[in-house]
């Protein structure tokens, strides 16, 4: 026990350590069991296996088509598997089991989705669309008699703030450009209060400073949430990530921290030696 | 989905340098636009109600033109109380269709369920409880149960609103369950209104088929002649009265967050599923809502008719109900009252002899022009086309200099404009 304090006491002086040391600690908040799905006899995974650990960031990455769009459509109850379960472990509570729910309990239960198009309420102001997107209030009778408390409005302000959207509260939110609209997607999710936060190629469209910046964002998040994206630019991967899982034609091809990734030589080979370091 | 997805990098392109441009103008311009946003604010929520005073004001002296000789018969007051009743079930489509993004192309059916209701009452009165000629004629020797509940007044008034509103939540619950939408909503719904069609023609015994519910007068008494002209004020105020609050009533249910939640489901359903709420049970409630309006309007529309068929479950008046909403401008309640009383007011003056069969045509190329080109219908026209013509034209006449940012802005904000009634198409 006490030798474990030590280590953890140790390793959490570098960023890469502290994500051997959360990998170390074993408290997954997901679990993607066995999971397969065909799609008219295509095979888009196959006998996936993923656990995701509280409180990092984790990373999925692989060619197009690889399959990581489709779990996360998965995980987030979008498509349903052909066979295998996912888990989730939220914090102080029973575990559930997500394939059996619809889509809408599984966000309410704590599981946010940012999808690769901003999705976001065009016609709506960004307040409005951070007021519909707190948590709970989700009910037909509730929603007509709703006004936000102080404390959500002082969330939605905060939220706002950090990620720099304050001044277009009042904004329309069609007009925002590209890269205020994938910010205030990720806003949207995190006012939610999830538990599991699942980022769909979240830096698509923002400039280099824009992107460090999520990251940096992200980083806070970390310690509210456990954070999964999908993406490409591997700068971004090798800014933030704890955890890297690789795909490759639907399944894990291997999974570790960044610098093991970026040194294997099947990796190489199928995704990076392809012009994925970009 | 998928067609955004194709396009989603040149629509966000554009979208993006449109903004930008905007961005740029608001810098240009600096204080200006502020004190503009500020008057076009308060044009926005006071335009509406303003509109619609003048209305219910235009409708309301109409019995004191008559009675002071300005007009010179009563079939105008009667046919605006008809305009009224069709006023309130226009406020329903257009918060089914124009809010929410979905297109019933039935609401004739729970406009003939009202409708049905209330005619029932009202020829029990006139039969005094008594079976009907028709009953007779098609071999029932007493009255069917299915009129029973309709021999007293306060129970005819419960069921004007639960039956369309049961019908609806019904067949809102197995469409929505499953997820239909689109135009497979629209087709679904067209068919069962064709469907109970049929099923009021084939129970003639019940219903009096073709014929419909005929010879009955108001819940006021006859309308009809100069002996019962405080009949036909009394029933057209209380009419007018009806419109009143529904429009106040549906204008609040916008403004609240269930209000935000239909445009949110119109523009995102897939986001609003993925932001925890149950969009079937949001749309379901809308349907409800909807069915109940146009029943509530095909009570008080019986009652100035003097008797209903089931023409009125015919698929083109069905769709001639949403012609006047898109034409009055979608997404605005004020815009289905609006294009409610035009459309019908321009058939009511213009349609007679020869032209009846030439407004048809007039109406359909009115109808293909606004779909075409003021997607708002007229209320958009005044809130966002002539503005952003006025801001071109400002800019063009502005000296030259600065006149190319200002012309960008405009231009940005046309081309947004736009943007978002590309989406609207989608989901139209």
């Amino acid at each position: 026990m006490t030798a474990t304090a030590a280590t953890t006491a140790t390793a959490a002086a570098t960023k890469a350590a502290t994500a051997t040391a959360a990998a170390a600690t074993k408290d997954p908040v997901l679990k993607v069991n066995n999971i397969s799905v065909s799609f008219e006899g295509f095979l888009a995974l196959s006998d996936v296996q993923v656990d995701v650990q509280r409180n990092t960031i984790h990373f999925f990455i692989g060619p197009n088509g690889a399959g990581k769009t489709t779990l996360l459509d998965i995980i987030c109850g979008k498509t349903r598997p052909s066979a295998g379960t996912v888990t989730y472990f939220p914090q102080g509570r029973e575990m559930i089991r997500l394939t059996d729910l619809k889509e809408y309990r599984i966000v309410n239960v704590g599981v946010g989705r940012k999808f690769q198009m901003p999705s976001i309420f065009i016609n709506l102001t960004v307040w409005d669309n951070m007021i519909l997107s707190l948590k709970g209030h989700k009910g037909v009778w509730d929603s007509i008699f709703f006004r936000p408390s102080a404390a959500e409005r002082a969330d939605i302000e905060q939220m706002l703030e950090r990620f720099d959207l304050l001044e277009q509260r009042d904004t329309i939110a069609g007009a925002l450009a590209h890269g205020q609209k994938q910010r205030l997607e990720i806003a949207m999710q995190l006012v939610q209060k999830p538990e599991l936060i699942m980022l769909d190629e979240p830096a698509a469209g923002m400039g280099k400073q824009e992107t460090f910046q999520l990251g940096e964002v992200l980083r806070e998040i970390c310690g509210e949430c456990t954070v999964i994206v999908v993406e490409h630019d591997m700068e971004f991967v090798k800014q933030i990530a704890d955890v890297v899982t690789v795909f490759h034609e639907g399944k894990v091809l291997m999974e570790g921290s960044i610098s093991e990734v970026l040194a294997d030589e099947t990796v190489q080979a199928v995704y990076l030696g392809r012009g994925g370091e970009r | 989905m998928p067609i955004r997805k194709v396009s989603s990098k040149a629509t966000s392109k554009v979208t993006g340098t449109a903004a930008a441009a905007a961005a740029a103008a608001d810098a240009t311009t600096g204080a200006t636009t502020g004190k503009k946003s500020l008057l076009q604010r308060l044009a926005k929520s006071a335009g509406s109600p303003v509109v619609f005073a003048i209305i219910v004001i235009g409708l309301g002296v109409l019995p004191l033109l008559y009675s002071s000789g300005a007009i010179d018969s009563t079939a105008m007051i009667i046919f605006s109380g008809k305009c009224i009743a069709l006023a309130i079930l226009a406020i329903g489509i257009d918060l089914i269709w124009g809010y929410t993004g979905m297109l019933s192309l039935g609401q004739g059916l729970f406009f003939a369920l009202g409708g049905y209701c209330m005619a029932m009452h009202l020829k029990m009165v006139a039969t005094g409880g008594n079976i009907t000629e028709f009953m007779h004629t098609g071999g029932l020797s007493e009255l069917p149960i299915i009129w029973r509940p309709f021999l007293t007044f306060p129970a005819t008034l419960v069921l004007i609103i639960v039956v369309p509103a049961v019908v609806g939540g019904l067949v809102g619950f197995f469409i929505f369950r499953n997820r239909v939408k689109g135009v497979f909503f629209s087709i679904i719904s067209q068919a069962l209104t064709w469907a109970a069609f049929s099923l009021f023609m084939a129970t003639s015994p019940w219903t009096n088929g073709n014929t419909g519910i005929t010879e009955i007068k108001s819940v006021f008494g006859s309308i009809r002649g100069d002996a019962n002209l405080d009949h036909l004020y009394m029933l057209f105020y209380v009419s007018l009265g009806v419109l009143v609050l529904v429009f106040i009533l549906a204008t609040l249910l916008t403004r609240t967050k269930f209000g935000k939640l239909l445009i949110a489901i119109r523009d995102g359903e897939n986001r609003t599923y993925f932001s925890g709420y149950s969009v079937s049970r949001y749309k379901n409630t809308i349907y409800v809502i909807s069915a109940v309006l146009a029943g509530i309007g095909g009570a008080l529309f019986v009652n100035f008719n003097g008797s209903i068929s089931p023409s009125v479950m015919t698929i083109s008046y069905s769709i001639m109900m949403v012609v006047w909403v898109a034409i009055g401008g979608r997404g605005t309640i004020i815009g289905a009252v609006i294009g409610t009383l035009l459309i019908n007011f321009g058939e009511y003056t213009i349609a007679s002899g020869s032209m009846i069969q030439a407004w048809q045509f007039i109406v359909g190329g009115i109808f293909v022009v606004v779909i075409l080109f003021f997607k708002g219908g007229i209320v958009g026209i005044f809130t966002s086309q002539l503005p952003a013509a006025w801001r071109w034209l400002q800019a063009r006449l502005g000296g030259r200099g600065q006149g190319k940012g200002a012309d960008q802005g405009a231009g940005g904000q046309l081309a947004a404009s736009q943007a978002g009634s590309s989406a609207d198409a989608e989901v139209g």
